[in-house]
């Protein structure tokens, strides 16, 4: 998909160049608190705040009675910014 | 006294010494958006101002599942600290897409290299 | 003084622009490992990984061709 070495505006040499390939791609994020989202990449910046499109987040519940097993909820949400830390 | 209402004096209106991130959250003044705080609360009102931090002014305000967060029921407008917001829903027909997505890459260009 | 590896110990930041290339595990404040090739890092610890597997308690959960991890959640990097 995203090719690593586009010239000197383009190329991958510091990990938000990454970030910057991904831009208009469907991204998975992890957040802190057993969250996680699935949406399409409209904006970021350094701090990592992120706006994203057509997003499904999941968050993972401890079941208090069976450790092992993991409860999924799933909400679903459109047009989003995340704030990290 | 600092004045409260406005958190940030010189950028009330669109300003080009914003970062692309906060001139975008202007441009959704006056709409209705939901914030979700890191406590789960989540408030829906209209965005009246918004600072570098991503503080937030949300006036006419509504508090989503107000059974069981029964205490702000009579508030009409907030001041959100930027930190203890964890997401911002917004109206997706006021997102300009291509516009959002160009103003990143030229933040991108400007910011390269700043955390070496 | 002499370790005798490739990463002569110089500074930390020269140890991370050495290992840029190798084979990498990056463990996180959560416990959260990624094992990967080390594509990226900058000077908030943010990174970039490619051929990323994440393992979770030790157990292989998932795997992602590339992986952008936010600095402030690493607790270490190691050469493999």
């Amino acid at each position: 998909m995203a090719d690593a070495e586009e010239g000197p505006t383009g190329s991958v040499s510091e990990p938000l160049d990454l970030v910057r390939l991904l831009l208009d791609e469907v991204v998975f994020v992890k957040l802190r608190g057993d969250r996680e989202l699935k949406g399409r990449l409209y904006a970021y910046d350094s701090h990592m705040n992120l706006v994203l499109g057509d997003v499904v987040e999941t968050i993972y519940l401890i079941d208090e009675d069976d450790e092992d097993e993991d409860i999924k909820t799933t909400t679903k949400k459109v047009g989003n910014v995340i704030c990290p830390r | 006294m600092p004045d409260m209402a406005e958190p940030r004096k010189s950028s009330s209106t669109y300003g080009r010494d914003d970062d692309p991130l906060t001139y975008f959250f202007k441009t959704l003044i006056d709409h209705e958006v939901t914030v979700e705080l890191k406590n789960d609360i989540q408030i829906r009102g209209t965005l009246k101002s918004v600072d570098q931090y991503l503080n937030i002014k949300l006036d006419d305000i509504q508090v989503v599942e107000e059974l069981k967060y029964p205490h702000l029921s009579s508030v009409k407008n907030v001041f959100i600290r930027g930190s203890v917001v964890r997401y911002v829903h917004l109206p997706a027909a006021a997102v300009d897409v291509p516009l959002l997505e160009d103003a990143t890459r030229r933040e991108a260009a400007n910011q390269a290299g700043k955390g070496k | 003084m002499e370790n005798g590896t490739q990463a002569e110990g110089k500074d930390p930041s020269s140890f991370l622009s050495e290992i840029i290339g190798n084979a990498v595990t990056v463990k996180l404040n959560s416990g959260v490992v990624y094992k990967g090739e080390l594509q990226s890092v900058d000077g908030y610890m943010n990174i970039a990984l490619e051929k990323t597997e994440e393992y979770v308690n030790g157990v292989k959960r998932r795997a992602y061709g590339d992986a952008f991890v936010r600095g402030n959640n690493v607790m270490y990097i190691s050469a493999d």
